[in-house]
């Protein structure tokens, strides 16, 4: 059987050129047109899918020509059996994906119905995805683009053919440079110097070791069985005390040295961890939860901690304490040496076995901290809004439900190496079995002494110790690798929103902004954002408007270049957004949300956030601007008022203003309000307004607000509408128009009329 | 499966209620699907959809069309479909048949983990086939209450109904990696 994992991954249905044929009809296809009934026109181009329209398994094509488009499936006999069609060209107005549940539908709309044309799994929407962009150029009479075949697949890591689970992600096959453990080990190179004296301190501790139970032999061999050498008593007990002395002060040193190199490994790790959260994309937040990269960050590091004792003195340490051991017990008796590993194999067979059994309950481990931080973080973020609904029950039982998952998974792998030590030390306790055995006969027959036995056992008792260690090693060594492993997903995430190396510097933004054909979806099959362009000169204020979900925000995240476009093109003063220095960037470029988030730290501090360096009277002069400075000087402590998780203490009207005046002093180029004004009652808004005004002048700003009178005096306005821009101009062109914009502001008037009544 | 009825809506702007006597669903032009609402309005190209494709997957399917501004509208939702013709039902449920393309497990053959995937080789419908999940929590949904969602790299949608109807080497196969 070939390996599961290869087999899979270098399937064909993952490989773009093996699926869209452009010009002439792939093999087998012979005659397709005539099945169809499709006139005989050139071939633009046909596509492979893996369903027909009843959503059963089989071969199908979808077959475009210059005129018609149509369906064929590929019977099991090899012959051809239309599925629809043929569609004229020149009857359709538009072509779209239907995606469903597990599949989608590719559609053509003629005479205002979408006709089904073929049907495909979740496995083709790559493909389908390029294909639609393609057909959407052909019923635009423009020429298809060859590209589309031979671009390698954004979902299929080109190297070794496996799936990729997001576009941009980086295969983790081919990008894992070294294993979690040599990673780890590389992470200790800046203290090898300090590693090389913990271990010769710990080569002098296993000497040390040794000598005990050589002064005991001496002891009873020389001493106390044949009653002689009385005056060496007192020398050998000296001999065994300072052994013991020197190594237990190696010990203190030992460990202290150790405690401090890993702590400082930890360190530097958390605070790569915390560079790289900081420098990864939004996309990558909206993947994974905060409570998990929290349990990452403080559970699964402290493995680090613990990584320079456990392989120092853990396994380095048993390991010496092995081979020395193992060397001196076979320098007294190489026979009753072999005896002393017979139980050996066994415990490497019980340790392998175990590993992999007890792998996944670490992760299991692991997700329960994970999902119990998660739960937590959303529970006092939410304690408003549970106190509220009186929901306390409800929040304990869930939380009581988590940490039952939790104590299970812990008792698991509790029970489970609770189950495994004894088993390996039963082990362990017949081999000194068997030592008893044939070494007391080797002394009844006197052919050892009895000072080289209790030597012998001394260091058998000493020798098994270590191995035990080691194979118990095994269980802290599973659950650091799966820590790792954890780690080191963050760490080698990919940063989809990268600098170029390119990148211009740019010491001032003038403030222009332009959208070429941009397409973008969170989706990357949904496209949010279909074709967009429009452009704004600097100092322009522009108004954004549109329904819910047609795209406005969207543009926004691109402005900000949180999200890189996925076809098109965003320029600042220019330039591409790609070439430009994020710091630049976001230097110039402020957001007031409609939401403010506003950190846990002073008011002073939260104003003065883009801009630290900023002296006291700066950031009042932002406050007064932005209208906030009267009720901030109103408080006891002022500007020094320490504000709440995200800043609770100050009403909604407040945090806006603080938030106006934080981006205020960052006397940015290009300003963003993205529904500043609407979640605060009409006297704050008043007062936003008023700050707002300020704060506009001299500025790109983009607004977008769903309450269009705020927008009446914007040079310009783009009305969005499922992704394109619908309509632009001016309050009163649109207005003259009567289109969308017209229709919204009809309907907030009648809203505000019929609120004033009620 | 037994339904509550409804006798009122509880919000004057709430769901359409479609039942036999409002409403008139067949197959139309080119295999479309119609319906004529209140034998007032008629909508072509229609498409069902479940609103609990799990707990209720015959009951409460939303009736939705495409309209002439390219949005897609909600006509109303049928509460039980058994008060529909024989007729009816058998073609609303042909239609359903269209939106949902998912595998149904019964056999778990061997899961391995490799650079954070798992490579399923599982018996489906289908067949047997061998498909490639992503080890992460939002990839193995829950479905029903002992059941799993679990989708592939390309989103393909892998259900288990139950987990507990897996012979016992099959489960532990699962939950070895799937244990969430």
């Amino acid at each position: 059987m070939p390996v599961l994992t290869d087999e899979v991954a270098n399937s064909d249905k993952f490989r773009i050129e093996e699926n869209i044929h452009a010009e002439e009809l792939p093999e087998g296809l012979t005659g397709a047109l005539t099945v169809m009934e499709m006139n005989d026109a050139p071939i633009v181009f046909s596509i492979r899918s893996d369903l027909n329209l009843e959503g059963v398994g089989c071969t199908s094509w979808m077959i475009v020509t210059e005129k018609e488009a149509g369906a064929v499936q590929v019977n099991a006999d090899g012959s051809l059996e239309k599925i629809s069609g043929p569609f004229s060209l020149s009857d359709a107005q538009k072509v779209r994906t239907f995606p469903t549940v597990g599949s989608s539908f590719l559609q053509l709309r003629i005479h205002g119905l979408y006709f089904d044309v073929i049907r495909y799994s979740n496995a083709k929407r790559e493909t389908f995805g390029r294909a639609l962009q393609q057909f959407e150029r052909v019923l635009d009479g423009k020429a298809f683009q060859s590209d589309a075949i031979s671009r390698p697949s954004d979902l299929v890591c080109d190297k070794c053919g496996l799936p990729l689970p997001g576009r941009g992600v980086m295969c983790a096959r081919c990008n894992r440079d070294h294993g979690i453990l040599f990673r780890a080990l590389e992470m200790m190179r800046p203290y090898f110097g300090l590693l090389v004296v913990l271990l010769g301190m710990m080569l002098a501790g296993v000497g040390l070791d040794l000598v005990p139970p050589l002064l005991t032999r001496m002891l009873v061999d020389k001493v106390l069985v044949p009653h002689q050498n009385v005056t060496w008593l007192p020398y050998i007990l000296i001999g065994l005390m300072a052994a013991s002395a020197l190594r237990n002060v190696l010990s203190v040193f030992i460990g202290r040295l150790s405690s401090s190199i890993s702590t400082r490994i930890t360190r530097e790790l958390r605070e790569k961890l915390q560079q790289k959260l900081v420098s990864l994309s939004v996309d990558y937040y909206n993947r994974h939860s905060v409570g998990s990269l929290m349990s990452r960050v403080l559970w699964d590091v402290d493995y680090f901690q613990g990584f320079v004792s456990q392989v120092s003195q853990g396994f380095l340490l048993n390991l010496m304490l092995v081979i020395g051991i193992g060397f001196a017990l076979f320098s007294m008796n190489w026979k009753l040496a072999l005896l002393v590993i017979v139980p050996l194999p066994f415990v490497a067979i019980g340790t392998i076995y175990f590993w992999k059994y007890i792998h996944p309950i670490y992760y299991r481990v692991s997700d329960s901290q994970s999902k119990m931080s998660q739960l937590l973080s959303g529970l006092l973020s939410g304690i408003r809004l549970v106190k509220s609904f009186g929901q306390e029950e409800r929040e304990h039982q869930r939380f009581e439900k988590s940490a039952g998952y939790m104590r299970d998974n812990r008792n698991l792998l509790d029970r489970s190496i609770a189950t495994f030590n004894p088993i390996m030390s039963f082990l362990f306790g017949l081999g000194g079995l068997i030592i008893w055995y044939e070494g007391g006969h080797l002394v009844l027959t006197d052919q050892m002494s009895l000072g080289t036995l209790m030597a012998f056992f001394a260091y058998v008792g000493m020798f098994y110790g270590p191995v035990s260690a080691l194979s118990s090693f095994s269980n802290w060594m599973t659950g650091f690798l799966s820590a790792g492993q954890r780690i080191f997903d963050v760490l080698d995430a990919n940063v989809s929103v990268s600098e170029s190396p390119e990148a211009v510097p740019l010491a001032r933004i003038e403030g222009s902004i332009e959208f070429r054909d941009v397409v973008f979806g969170y989706d990357p099959y949904v496209p949010i954002l279909k074709g967009v362009t429009f452009s704004i000169k600097p100092g322009q204020f522009v108004g954004i408007v549109g329904k819910s979900g047609s795209g406005k925000t969207t543009l926004v995240n691109l402005i900000c270049r949180f999200y890189d476009a996925q076809q098109g093109e965003v320029l600042i003063d220019g330039i591409n957004i790609k070439n430009l220095k994020q710091e630049d960037l976001h230097r110039d470029v402020a957001l007031v949300l409609q939401d403010p988030f506003l950190f846990s730290a002073t008011i002073a501090e939260n104003i003065a956030y883009g801009r630290p360096e900023s002296n006291m009277m700066q950031i009042m002069d932002a406050a007064k601007a932005a209208n906030a400075h009267n009720f901030i000087s109103k408080r006891a402590s002022a500007y020094d008022t320490r504000l709440g998780e995200q800043g609770s203490g100050l009403s909604g009207g407040e945090r806006q203003r603080v938030s106006i005046a934080r981006a205020l002093l960052c006397d940015p180029r290009i300003l963003i309000l993205d529904e500043a004004t609407s979640s605060v009652d009409t006297e704050s808004e008043q007062e936003i307004q008023k700050a707002l005004s300020v704060l506009c002048k001299g500025r790109t700003t983009i607004a977008i607000a769903h309450r269009l009178s705020t927008l009446k005096n914007a040079d310009w306005i783009y009305v969005v509408d499922e992704g394109r821009i619908a309509e632009s101009g001016t309050h009163d062109d649109l207005m003259a128009q009567e289109g969308i914009y017209h229709r919204l502001v009809r309907i907030q008037t009648e809203l505000t009329r019929l609120e004033t009544e009620g | 499966m037994s339904v509550a009825k409804t006798s009122r809506t509880l919000f004057a702007s709430g769901v359409t209620r479609l039942h036999p006597e409002n409403a008139r669903i067949y197959e139309g032009d080119s295999g479309l699907l119609y319906c004529v609402v209140d034998e007032k309005t008629l909508y072509r190209g229609v498409f069902a959809v479940r609103l609990f494709p799990i707990r209720h997957p015959e009951n409460f399917i939303s009736l939705n069309y495409t309209n002439d501004e390219d949005k897609d509208r909600e006509i109303g939702v049928i509460e039980n479909l058994e008060e529909f013709s024989e007729e009816t039902q058998a073609l609303l449920s042909r239609k359903l048949a269209h939106h949902y393309y998912e595998q149904r497990i019964s056999r778990i053959y061997r899961v391995k983990l490799d650079q954070d995937m798992l490579f399923f080789d599982a018996e489906t419908q289908r067949g047997r086939e061998s498909f490639i999940v992503p080890w992460r929590h939002d990839r193995a949904e829950e479905y029903d209450e002992h059941g799993k969602a679990l989708l592939d790299v390309r989103d393909n949608r892998y259900i288990i109904p139950n987990v507990f109807d897996l012979p016992d080497r099959d489960r532990q196969e699962l939950t070895r990696y799937i244990y969430w």
